[in-house]
């Protein structure tokens, strides 16, 4: 039986949408399915959360929004990461290492 | 560029709204595509594919609606959609939104119309740089008064204090009360003017806006005839003439030649202070006297020097009036000084604190109660709209979010109200200048609805929406989804919590509407006592006019009574004049008060001595007033300079001062400034009369025969046999005749000059009758609306006890008596409420009598018949329905 879900740091969507776009474009449905994939089905993102981050985003400039075909010829929107995204990703990284860092030396201590 | 997105995104959010949701809807629409095409290849069947899509999306409407929670901007949206939802809303139910709408405009109107009189009369600071800093000293008199710690300073006092300046830079005097004669360019005329040290307008700070104000050594004899003129005096009696200010013209005052130096500009005004001409304050060597110290005359001026506080300046004050007291105790003993600010001391002086506060808490009544009733009519629409609450937050909208909904649509409601009672308020403004009229000082500030009295009118309509709305919204929004989806209305009555609000309610505004009734019951009362008092005189039939005779031609006693003897006997002879006076001050107008001795009596110190009013009158005085004569003797031609001094005294001035004793053959010394002390004989006791028209007061006074002390201001008085003002134009014509340089000022009849000095009461008066009338309007209104409401919420209940049997008469007894209870228990707090009021009263009125038991009587009884027969109706109406049809709606 895998685990429920894990419910996501505040924050911590952001960092994963992000860094599920750096491979390339992808839509809504690929970006939850993405970040299943890479985080090993440890995070499922259900679109009523999806999408508010995914328009949030946008509009803080890190991700840009276009309309496109999908692999089977539906018209999607496809969503990129822009510069900003990018150096937002690389700041979100290191703070995320610090942090994970942080707390594995605190579990760690005896 | 996070900002410039983020900006672009608000903009596109707010001005693309409807593509921007298309776009969101597209998207999530092919997201559910995606999702089934997924489910599809995975192998489901068709329908199980699009319900597991389904299932995992959870819903598209809630998805969109959770992305336009957060977008950019999204309160300015929603703002703008609740505005749009509001309006609709509002349009759909016309009869509720007039109402509201009136009744919000009404209370509003009123609150800013009074609010404009404030802003002028108390918010409203002189044209004077810094005036925080210029501190104007006064004296505080030892005999409790009307404004009896803003008294003038003696000249003496100026001079000492004005040498003492630790606190304050440079010290300035004006005598503001003084008039003179005007005759350049056109008949002769009176003009208020005031006497000001040469200093004066440089400690003001004020520069005028043409010419220049007085230099040093202005104020020394022999180089006075120079004169500032007021914006005002120059254009209507000069028509802005500048060459007026050439040095080789000069104008004509009090026949003697003067320079006009400058002109001050228009809004040089000080409130309440209507100089139309400024002149050097010239003292004379007889000023500087110990004696000069009873004679008090200047308010004084100064700047104080900077890090210096008004308490430091108020400590300095207070020693220096503690050592004239104990310098000159016969003048000094027992006063002190008070220091205040510019702004301060203006509004003080012109005593609108008071009336002004007493205005503003009734309108702020009213509006409470106008607030309480658009409040009731709210509670019951939101009673109606329950189930569409109910399904609006069945589909996902928050509680805070439904708040924010209602409250919009009050915003709205309130916003509309405001506007038009800011409509309202404007059409009021020439009704209050036409009321304003009655003195020159009160006429000359304007009144407008300035861009503080919009933002008041906003503030208050901002605060309405939040009272109106909040008891009814946090109401709506606790409604049970389920129960409102379920018909509630069917259920039998209404919710506990929501006839407690109701009862509350209706309690709230007897209560307030009492308190209001019986605040201005009691002023009322008390200004319509004051206008049908015996005045101890006969007003009617009587012209009067005021002469002031000039030092360049009647400066002499002798010559003033020669003068006057003649006038009085060429009056005689105007056809209609059945008797002829001239007096120093009218009856009923405040005259003088000043100190006196009794014979044989200790002397007693300037704080405990004795005072009486002091009149000067000619022989046919009393017969021409209507005054009696009770014991003695009038005056007769004989009692003339030469002859042994006589007075009249009044009963008060028996009663209270000679204790009832025989008062004929007493002799009193009257201690008038400029004149040596005499003892004088008391000859004659005479009638009361009161001091001011518009005060109750009685108090001792004393009248000394015009011959034996022949002042220069004086009034004549006419009593004629039919209208005093057809005399009018005799009297002019016969002082023409005499001296065609000496002008007439006010000549009108007595009556007018009481209507004029009761001018403040007739508006205050008229203002609070109306306020009053409009409360107990609003609140019967109120009271029907939110009793009409609760029966109709209950005419499921009513109709099942009919049904069950009841009688109709008990139903309407029930529902009376409910309602009675309801209104009794709110009338009974507001009683209790307005318990203080008298005494808050004549602690905020001078002299004005607040006793009245019967308006605690009566103002409840009238209130709970309105309250009663508010329930009344709706009651008859609930017993009257047919049970069929009651349990039958739906």
């Amino acid at each position: 039986m895998p685990d429920p879900p894990t419910t996501l740091l505040q924050g911590t969507l952001d960092l994963l949408i992000l860094k599920s776009l750096v491979a390339g474009e992808l839509h809504g449905l690929g970006v939850s399915r993405r970040i299943e994939q890479i985080t090993a089905g440890t995070f499922l993102v259900k679109p009523g959360s999806l999408f508010p981050a995914l328009h949030r985003m946008e509009e803080e400039g890190w991700i840009s929004a276009f309309w496109g075909d999908s692999e089977n010829n539906r018209r999607a929107k496809y969503y990129r990461l822009t510069r900003a995204g990018q150096k937002q990703l690389e700041a979100e990284t290191e703070r995320w290492s610090r942090i994970s860092w942080a707390i594995t030396q605190a579990l760690a201590a005896s | 560029m996070p900002f410039l997105s983020k900006t672009q995104s608000f903009f596109r959010n707010l001005f693309t709204t409807r593509r921007v949701d298309a776009d969101l809807d597209e998207e999530v629409r092919s997201h559910l595509a995606l999702l089934t095409d997924d489910n599809l290849r995975s192998g489901m069947s068709p329908v199980a594919a699009e319900r597991a899509a389904r299932l995992e999306l959870g819903g598209i409407e809630q998805v969109k609606e959770q992305v336009r929670e957060q977008r950019i901007g999204k309160w300015l949206n929603s703002f703008l959609a609740d505005c749009r939802f509001a309006v609709r809303q509002l349009r759909k139910a016309p009869g509720f939104a007039v109402v509201a709408v009136l009744t919000l405009a009404l209370g509003i109107s009123i609150n800013a119309t009074m609010f404009t009189l404030v802003d002028a009369f108390v918010l409203s600071r002189p044209a004077v740089p810094d005036a925080d800093r210029v501190a104007v000293i006064t004296s505080v008199s030892p005999v409790q008064g009307f404004q009896s710690d803003a008294t003038t300073v003696s000249v003496p006092n100026y001079l000492a204090w004005r040498e003492a300046g630790q606190t304050f830079s440079e010290m300035a005097a004006a005598d503001e009360f003084r008039s003179v004669n005007l005759a350049s360019q056109g008949p002769a005329q009176v003009v208020h003017s005031a006497a000001v040290s040469a200093n004066f307008f440089a400690v003001l700070g004020v520069a005028p806006e043409l010419g220049r104000t007085f230099v040093n050594g202005e104020d020394q004899p022999g180089r006075h005839h120079v004169v500032v003129l007021s914006h005002d005096l120059w254009v209507h009696r000069f028509d802005s003439d500048a060459s007026l200010l050439n040095g080789n013209r000069t104008i004509r005052i009090n026949r003697e030649s003067y320079s006009v130096i400058g002109v001050m500009p228009e809004k040089f005004r000080l409130l309440g202070y209507a100089a139309k001409l400024w002149m050097p304050l010239v003292l004379t060597e007889a000023d500087k006297t110990r004696a000069a110290h009873k004679d008090r005359n200047l308010y004084l001026f100064t700047r104080l020097k900077p890090n210096v506080t008004l308490g430091q300046a108020s400590a300095q004050f207070d020693a220096l009036a503690r050592q004239a007291g104990e310098a000159f105790p016969e003048a000094e003993k027992g006063w002190g000084a008070k220091v205040r600010t510019l702004p301060e001391f203006l509004v003080y002086t012109f005593g609108f604190r008071s009336g002004g506060a007493i205005m503003m808490s009734t309108a702020g009544f009213v509006l409470l109660i106008a607030c309480a009733n658009v409040s009731g009519l709210l509670l019951a629409r939101a009673a109606r709209r329950r189930k569409e609450l109910g399904i609006r937050i069945a589909l996902g909208a928050g509680r805070l979010r439904m708040i924010r909904q209602l409250l919009t649509e009050n915003l709205i409601l309130c916003l509309l109200g405001g506007g038009l009672g800011i409509v309202f308020a404007y059409w009021g403004l020439p009704f209050m200048r036409s009321g304003m009229n009655f003195n020159d000082a009160a006429s000359s500030i304007p009144i407008s609805l300035d861009w503080k009295v919009l933002c008041f009118a906003l503030c208050i309509t901002l605060l309405c929406a939040l009272l109106c709305g909040l008891a009814p919204a946090l109401n709506a929004s606790r409604a049970d989804i389920n129960a409102a989806l379920k018909d509630e209305s069917r259920s039998a009555s209404a919710g506990r919590s929501h006839t407690r609000l109701r009862t509350f309610m209706v309690a709230g505004q007897v209560t307030l509407a009492l308190v209001l009734l019986v605040g201005t019951g009691l002023l009322l009362r008390a200004i319509g006592m004051i206008e049908h008092q015996d005045l101890g005189f006969r007003a009617d039939n009587l012209l009067t006019a005021a002469v002031s005779l000039d030092e360049a031609h009647y400066k002499d006693a002798a010559q003033r009574s020669v003068f006057i003897q003649d006038m009085l006997g060429r009056l005689r002879q105007i056809p209609g004049a059945e008797s002829v006076a001239a007096v120093s001050d009218l009856p009923a107008t405040g005259p003088p008060r000043v100190t006196i001795q009794i014979m044989g009596q200790p002397e007693l110190p300037a704080n405990q001595s004795l005072n009486a009013l002091d009149v000067v009158a000619t022989t046919d005085y009393l017969q021409t007033a209507g005054i009696p004569l009770f014991r003695g003797r009038n005056f007769t031609e004989l009692d003339n300079p030469t002859a042994p001094r006589v007075v009249l005294v009044n009963q008060q001035f028996v009663h209270r001062i000679l204790k009832d004793q025989e008062p004929l053959g007493h002799h009193v010394r009257v201690d008038v400034a400029g004149a040596p002390p005499e003892w004088r004989e008391i000859v004659g006791v005479v009638g009361d009369v009161k001091s001011y028209s518009e005060d109750s007061r009685l108090e001792p006074q004393v009248f000394e025969p015009f011959l034996q002390r022949p002042v220069s201001s004086f009034s004549f008085m006419l009593r004629s046999a039919s209208d005093p003002d057809q005399l009018a134009s005799a009297l002019r014509g016969v002082v023409a005749q005499a001296d065609p340089e000496l002008p007439l000022d006010r000549v009108m009849s007595m009556q007018s000059v009481i209507a004029n000095q009761r001018g403040g009461d007739q508006l205050f008066g008229g203002l609070l009758g109306g306020f009053a009338v409009l409360a107990l309007l609003l609140a019967a209104i109120g009271i029907y609306g939110l009793v009409s409401y609760s029966v109709s919420q209950r005419t499921h209940e009513i109709g099942i006890r009919l049904a069950m049997g009841a009688e109709a008469r008990a139903v309407l007894r029930m529902v009376l008596w409910q309602g009675a209870k309801i209104s009794a228990a709110g009338a009974a707090v507001g009683l209790l409420l307005s318990l203080p009021l008298p005494k808050l009263f004549s602690s905020m009125f001078f002299s004005l009598n607040f006793r009245e038991v019967r308006l605690f009587v009566a103002v409840p009884v009238v209130i709970l018949l309105v309250a009663v027969l508010a329930t009344y109706f709706p009651a008859r109406r609930a017993s009257s329905v047919d049970p069929m049809t009651a349990l039958r709606q739906d």
